[in-house]
């Protein structure tokens, strides 16, 4: 405001009329009176604020009974116990309010064995029954609490008893039906025309095939359930769940503004967070829903959604947890309360995860005071630690499960104590070990991204500083080393990306790196292919590992959007330009109901199946070169009975062209070969001193290396210009 | 004095029509250079063309500061026509104006591309349209007859190029790609056809930057299918042509640079499966 005062007075001094503004006098005048008149409204602006917060606090005048608990399970107590009683009903009961008046109901000497609190505020006595009720005094009494008002509001329950209405039944079909395609195809939902179309496509390494293809089915994007089972879609008004072999509508979910979702692993449940919603009463920002049947489960706050998913699922969906300040609360289902009805305290905790395949949560705190930095591993229910590692002089931890739970790792950013710069050290838990041992690696360089293999013991590391960036390695031995199998130095890029079935790997450089891929087979560790994606954003791997899509969204990069399929091996099979293509994500497959030994079978007999499957590929091979070839014939055929009706025309009008042209055929390039004369002129040309090409190429590398339409503008006026 | 947007011959390359950003139209004398005529118009002159015979000149102005586009026709053989600057046919368009124009086989219509996509067939003996086309989504940016002016490729900001018959205006083929075309041509000795584009620097923050990844694609005429490009070019393509005999193209880019291709003989023995 006041740069702007400034300017305006200043232009204002060169323009003619503005005499009111000239000068330094008025100037002096004009300053306070505008600083007077903000700081008025600033006032003004307060004071309203400050009304609005008494209005809000100021107590309803009710009746007042919304204000009184009932609390049941009271111990009976003769007179000379009753003051002590009174006491620690007091102490435990006033941390929810003030306690206005209170009534302990006697009979024949004793109390009841129930009490009446009245509270200052109804929210008060809310808070007192959502956080007494249940409450074990000892082991005799657990209290109930409840609302005076509820009461009154189950007494009138009537008698009738009215059977529920019997919903019919709604029959989705299978819901699995697209696992049973007998090419073994796996669908993947493809949102493209800038979110105005989305569709599901089979994939066939020859081309892909439409399943579904809808306009505006969703609004932003969409998410599938961890088993592939159904299909998210966003709306304004909430989320809808689509499956089934038609993909009909089997669910949908109110939450105004809803805009992140998360499935439990066993797709029971279904987390929605809206910003929206939220009130103090009413917790609505974060909604658990029962799939199934659709209800609404529990509701939490949230205060902000910046690292969703708020509730962590343990890998049964049996829990649910969620972290915020020196707490971890853990939930169990299908009750959705807290288990053992209280969070944990924990100080200081920075972060937590399940393990993918135990109820562990791994979590770790910072250093305090004397004491060290810490990971703990706590097995769940029990609450019992497991593993507890110190950790020195640390910055910064993450944590990193091997798909199976069979390891953590735990990524140590430190400083270490006389220096001033930051190392990485890399603590292995093996969870499948008695004690859980930690191997420690220790990186030199700073890390870029770490993974693990899926389903197996080894790991891969970016580590360095660009254009140095290293991939490394690493196998974890059962005989309690850790061995770099292999280092490649100089790559391009930036992110790991694991076949879902381990063993094969692809090394990309997205976004800022230009799309340059590497597809790594690790059992060797040799590379099978390097390629590139000119701009890819995404690298997504198929459920079984024999397929990986690139692509370039259109939500990062305008032009050329498109995905690309390839083989595991880097083999590029399509290329498929979609009009503003935004995202691709695979349908994830249900877990294999196949026995370990089942599999071993049938790895043993892969001879038998290969050659049953290569007769099949030859197959459609053969008929897909003879359908183009036919094809093409066709195509052939019609544009030949074109040319030559053409030529016909053509022919027909010879005379016409004579006439044209004053008698000289002109049809052939030789007609009138005759005529033509032959002569050899020598000249020198002298240098003209001509902008050559070694100003010009640099100049135009320039220009289009520009990445705006600004720079781009400016090169072209000044090539023009150099031109001229 | 400013921009030269269209340049032709005539059938015995005695004289050459050009056409201007300066308002003008002129004729020359090939052999010697000499200015045979000046016509002055009221906007920019897009494209021009000598008839068959060589005898009648036909160009389009721009729609430009309140003038509308015409497409106008005048008849060498009348020099009153040229001294008073008054063609014997005017034909105004009202909506999208012409933004590439070519004869018909025999000088007795003119097919001209919109900038809305369209392509009507005017007659230049009367005015009227005989024909008309709406094949294309989005801005005609060239058109260009075979060798025997039978048929026309016409190129389309809509990422096609599609191939007419010249006189039914009948689509034939169309070839697809992922960028706007800029223009194409029909090769006069197989069947193929070139073409070449890329997105225009205003229209966009970033293509593929790597010098030289601005490519010509070929394609099989009848097939409609894609069997080659030819890198080279540092910026968009604007214009492609192939060589009489067809034993060679060039091609013109925002570059500033003019390509000259000689065909190796694989090219002309090269043949899809069918």
């Amino acid at each position: 405001n006041w740069s702007r005062q400034m300017t305006i007075l200043q232009e204002s001094r060169s323009a003619p009329g503005f005499c009111l503004l000239k000068g330094s006098f008025s100037f002096h005048l004009m300053l306070p009176l505008y600083f007077l008149v903000c700081l008025f409204f600033v006032c003004v602006f307060v004071f309203a604020e400050l009304l609005l917060d008494i209005l809000r606090e100021k107590p309803q005048e009710a009746d007042g009974i919304d204000s009184v608990v009932v609390v049941d399970n009271v111990p009976q107590v003769g007179p000379e116990r009753l003051e002590k009683l009174k006491n620690v009903i007091h102490k435990i009961f006033s941390k929810f309010g003030k306690i206005t008046t209170e009534f302990y109901p006697e009979a024949d000497g004793m109390t009841k064995g129930y009490i009446f609190l009245e509270y200052a505020a109804p929210t008060q006595a809310l808070e007192a029954v959502k956080n007494a009720d249940g409450y074990k005094l000892d082991k005799q009494h657990t209290f109930r609490v409840n609302l005076f008002t509820d009461f009154d509001k189950y007494m009138t329950i009537s008698d009738e008893w009215e059977t529920p209405e019997k919903q019919p039944f709604k029959d989705f079909g299978n819901m699995r039906h697209w696992i049973e395609d007998p090419d073994c195809r796996d669908q993947y939902s493809v949102i493209y025309e800038a979110g105005e179309r989305t569709a599901i496509f089979s994939n066939d390494a020859k081309e892909p095939i439409t399943a579904e293809e809808r306009a505006r089915w969703t609004e932003t994007y969409v998410r599938w359930s961890p088993k592939g089972t159904y299909l998210a879609t966003f709306h304004q008004r909430g989320i809808a769940l689509w499956g089934g072999e038609k993909f009909k509508q089997i669910q949908r979910f109110s939450h105004q503004g809803v805009s992140l979702i998360d499935f439990s692993p066993c797709e029971r449940y279904v987390v929605t967070f809206s910003p929206l919603m939220d009130t103090k009463e009413d917790p609505q920002a974060i909604i658990i829903w029962d799939i199934l049947t659709g209800q609404k489960k529990r509701g939490f706050h949230c205060e902000s959604s910046a690292h969703w998913p708020i509730f962590k699922w343990s890998h049964d969906g049996k829990f649910f947890a969620r972290m915020t300040q020196d707490t971890l609360s853990i939930y169990e289902t299908p009750s959705m309360g807290l288990l053992d009805k209280k969070s944990l305290k924990i100080s200081g905790i920075k972060d937590f995860s399940w393990s993918p395949g135990d109820n562990i949560i791994a979590f770790w705190v910072p250093e305090d005071k004397d004491i060290p930095a810490r990971v703990t591993l706590m097995q769940l229910p029990s609450r019992q630690e497991i593993r507890v590692r110190n950790l020195f002089n640390v910055v910064d931890c993450k944590l990193h499960w091997q798909r199976n739970g069979d390891y953590l790792c735990v990524k140590v950013d430190r400083t270490p104590k006389g220096t001033q710069g930051v190392v990485t050290n890399f603590e292995i838990f093996r969870m499948r070990e008695k004690q859980v041992p930690v191997d420690v690696v220790e990186m030199k360089d700073s890390i870029i991204a770490f993974a693990w293999e899926p389903n197996g013991s080894k790991f891969a590391v970016l580590h360095g500083e660009s254009p140095r960036i290293n991939a490394s390695f690493y196998h974890v031995k059962n005989n309690g080393k850790i061995e770099l199998i292999k280092m490649f130095d100089k790559q391009q890029a930036n992110s790991i990306f694991w076949s879902p079935q381990g063993q094969f790997m692809v090394l990309a450089g997205l976004r800022s790196m230009n799309g340059a891929l590497a597809f790594v087979d690790t059992s060797d560790c040799t590379m099978m292919n390097i390629a590139e994606h000119y701009m890819a954003s995404d690298v997504e791997w198929d459920p079984t590992g024999r397929y990986v899509v690139t692509s370039v969204s259109w939500w990062s990069h305008k032009v050329d959007n498109a995905y690309w399929l390839w083989t595991f091996q880097g083999r590029l099979l399509q290329k498929n330009n979609k009009d503003r293509f935004c995202q691709l994500l695979w349908r994830p497959r249900p877990p294999t109901l196949l026995s370990t030994d089942q599999i071993k079978m049938i790895k043993k007999d892969l001879k038998k199946y290969s050659k049953i499957f290569e007769q099949k590929d030859r197959l459609s091979q053969s008929k897909a070169s003879k359908e183009l070839v036919d094809k093409r014939r066709a195509m052939m055929e019609e544009y030949r009975r074109y040319r030559e009706t053409a030529q016909q025309i053509y022919q027909e009008q010879k005379s016409i062209r004579l006439e044209l042209r004053g008698g000289v055929d002109t049809d052939e390039l030789d007609s009138n070969v005759d005529d033509w004369e032959e002569e050899t002129i020598e000249s020198v040309v002298p240098y003209a001193g001509n902008i050559d090409d070694s100003f010009m190429k640099p100049l135009f590398t320039f220009y289009s290396s520009c990445s705006s339409n600004i720079s781009r503008n400016f090169y072209l006026i000044c090539w023009h210009f150099a031109e001229w | 004095m400013r921009a030269v947007w269209c340049v032709d011959c005539d059938w015995d390359t005695k004289n050459v029509l050009t056409g201007s950003a300066d308002n003008s139209c002129r004729l020359w004398d090939c052999e010697t250079g000499k200015q045979l005529a000046l016509l002055n118009t009221n906007s920019a002159v897009r494209t021009c063309g000598f008839d068959f015979s060589g005898n009648i000149i036909m160009f389009s102005t721009d729609k430009q500061m309140g003038y509308q586009c015409y497409l106008n026709f005048f008849d060498l053989r009348d020099p009153q026509q040229i001294e008073d600057n008054q063609p014997y046919l005017s034909i105004p368009c009202n909506d999208a104006k012409i933004t590439s124009a070519v004869w018909g086989p025999l000088g007795e219509f003119v097919n001209a591309g919109h900038e809305n996509g369209e392509i009507n067939q005017f007659s230049a003996k009367s005015g009227e349209i005989l024909k008309k086309a709406k094949e294309h989504s989005r801005q005609i940016n060239d058109i260009q007859t075979s060798v025997d002016l039978t048929m026309f490729i016409s190129a389309s900001k809509d990422n096609t190029a599609k191939l007419f018959d010249s006189t039914s205006l009948e689509h034939i083929k169309t070839f697809k790609t992922e960028r706007p075309v800029n223009s194409a041509a029909i090769s006069p000795i197989m069947d193929h056809v070139v073409m070449g584009g890329g997105q225009e620097a205003m229209e966009v923050t970033t293509t593929s930057t790597r010098i030289g990844k601005f490519e010509a694609r070929f394609f099989h005429a009848a097939y409609e299918e894609e069997f080659g490009r030819v890198k080279g070019h540092f910026g968009p393509i604007n214009c492609v042509a192939f060589h009489p005999d067809g034993k060679s193209y060039s091609s013109g880019g925002e570059d500033g640079y003019v390509r000259i291709h000689y065909f190796d003989p694989q090219y002309f023995d090269f043949e899809l499966e069918a």
